[in-house]
């Protein structure tokens, strides 16, 4: 079950791949998040999330991370079913086609977002937010927080081991006794982690961290002509979509819902 | 009687098709101690995590005392198999040493009154009767070693494995580790130990194992398998000081394969006609 938390984790690590997809600029493909975001919460249907679910996995095909896909969705196979049942049971009317729409909305969502983690490198993102003007501190912040993510899954994975190997059980007694159970678990992995941080914070002051006020770039991000494109069409996209909604002339497939 | 461990064509890997171990295959007899020795990446702690059931064979099989570590549980076979991992940092989380140290006799579920005598005992024979009270992290890298070692050797498992056990650790931490190891083996009990450490296992290890790239390399006395230089070399290991002694001495008469300080001065007494 430990393995259930860090397989979901793994939908966000980022591999260093070429293509077209991992080569836009991170600001345009923000824009598409953003786009496909606000289609994706405009309806209470099942049909527009499910469009928007299918242009992000042709994008996700495009930039060959299926695979990577496939966990992250995996992950949040049984946030869905929870999502599912909740819409169900609280809805006042419509309730399958409510049910459906909320979960086919779950589901667009992150698919929509791993496109973006899992195309984009940290490094890049940060870059991106920089231009946005936030400042650097905040910015390594998270790019470390990312970075760090898989050594965190390693310690886990560890620290369960050793415990085992100890004779901890997990799988076994009721719930007070399982959550007591990760004691042994939480506590090295929280003290091991503050440890390392610290160790972190010396390493960057050994290297005159936060030395000059004012940072230059290696690596500089300028949006080219297919970077541009890409943003015209998702705003485009979405511009049509909105001009529809407010003037209502949606076609009507767009609105068709569940029946039941 | 079943051997202590027979691991038998072991394939392993964690990710699809690449293979960490492949086609390992050992036996190590009750009572026997083993060193197991390769460079980083040779799978040695990969080769460990199957001996407790922690991880299964992809192919081949694995018995502990005679049980295939597919048809038990980790709890079932830690119970015979006490393994300590290298860093103490993974796994010190109680309040105090002696709780610690009592926490796999719980898990086990030894009886109250044996617990408080076994824990009794592994705090005087680690040296840590006086941190009883003390929080773990407390303690300095050395006692924090002795302790994750102590809170194993505690539950007196039929085979003790320990991966790294003198990394980081002082001459004189070193020594103590040394003396607890040959304690254990005394009592008849099995010891697999994973290191790098070709003094350490030269002094106290009878037979060595070298893995490299998934594959057992060599498998024989500490004396043949320490002074085989190609074996050495495809495992990065140095050659012990003892054997490197020898083989410069090689040309009085001294033979080449000794890997004990006791033996190379047997020897020189004897070359010097004393």
């Amino acid at each position: 079950m430990a393995c259930y938390r860090v397989t979901v984790l793994r939908g966000f690590e980022f591999r260093r791949k070429d293509t077209p997809v991992h080569r836009l600029d991170p600001r345009a493909k923000a824009v598409y998040v953003a786009c496909a975001t606000a289609v994706t919460l405009m309806f209470a249907t099942p049909v527009p999330p499910l469009i928007v679910l299918l242009t992000s996995v042709a994008l996700v095909a495009v930039a060959r991370v299926l695979r990577e896909w496939g966990s992250t969705m995996r992950g949040v196979a049984f946030l869905s079913a929870f999502v599912f049942a909740v819409n169900y049971l609280m809805a006042p009317e419509a309730k399958l086609n409510y049910a459906v729409s909320m979960t086919l909305r779950l589901v667009a969502l992150t698919s929509v977002f791993s496109v973006f983690f899992l195309t984009t490198s940290p490094e890049d993102f940060a870059l991106a937010l920089l231009k946005l003007g936030v400042p650097y501190e905040y910015t390594l912040v998270f790019t470390m927080a990312l970075r760090f993510v898989p050594t965190l899954a390693r310690d886990l994975r560890t620290i369960i081991d050793a415990q085992r190997s100890r004779g901890l059980e997990l799988e076994r007694g009721g719930l007070l006794q399982r959550v007591k159970r990760f004691l042994p678990i939480l506590i090295p992995l929280i003290v091991y982690e503050i440890k390392r941080s610290y160790m972190i914070a010396e390493a960057l002051e050994a290297r005159a961290f936060g030395a000059v006020e004012t940072r230059t770039f290696f690596y500089e991000l300028r949006m080219r002509s297919s970077d541009w494109a890409a943003c015209a069409l998702s705003l485009a996209a979405l511009g049509v979509v909105v001009a529809c909604y407010l003037t209502g002339t949606l076609p009507s497939w767009l609105l068709w819902e569940v029946p039941g | 009687m079943a051997a202590a461990v027979e691991v038998e064509d072991l394939y392993f890997y964690y990710t699809m098709g690449e293979y960490v171990l492949r086609g390992v295959t050992f036996t190590v007899e009750l009572g026997e101690s083993v060193a197991i020795m390769g460079s980083n990446g040779a799978g040695k702690t990969t080769l460990v995590k199957h001996l407790n059931g922690l991880l299964k064979p992809v192919r081949g099989v694995v018995r502990v005392l005679g049980m295939d570590t597919r048809e038990h549980s980790v709890a079932e076979l830690a119970r015979h198999v006490g393994v300590v991992f290298q860093n103490p940092d993974h796994q010190l989380f109680a309040e105090t040493v002696e709780e610690e140290v009592r926490f796999a006799l719980e898990n086990f579920g030894f009886p109250e009154d044996e617990i408080e005598e076994r824990v009794e005992w592994a705090l005087a024979e680690f040296g840590l009767e006086r941190y009883r009270k003390a929080s773990p992290f407390s303690l300095s890298e050395g006692e924090k070693k002795r302790l994750a070692i102590a809170s194993v050797v505690v539950y007196e498992p039929d085979v003790l494995v320990l991966d790294e056990p003198t990394v980081g650790q002082d001459a004189i931490q070193r020594e103590r580790i040394a003396e607890m190891l040959r304690g254990f083996m005394k009592r008849g009990r099995t010891v697999i130990v994973v290191s790098h450490d070709v003094e350490f296992v030269a002094e106290l290890f009878d037979r060595v194992i070298v893995m490299s790239r998934g594959r057992v390399v060599a498998d024989g006395s500490a004396r043949s398998v320490l002074t085989d230089l190609a074996v050495l070399s495809e495992a990065r290991l140095e050659l012990p000081q003892v054997a490197e002694c020898a083989r410069r001495l090689g040309d009085l008469g001294v033979p080449r394969d000794l890997v004990r300080l006791e033996e190379l001065e047997e020897h020189l007494l004897r070359v010097v006609g004393v």
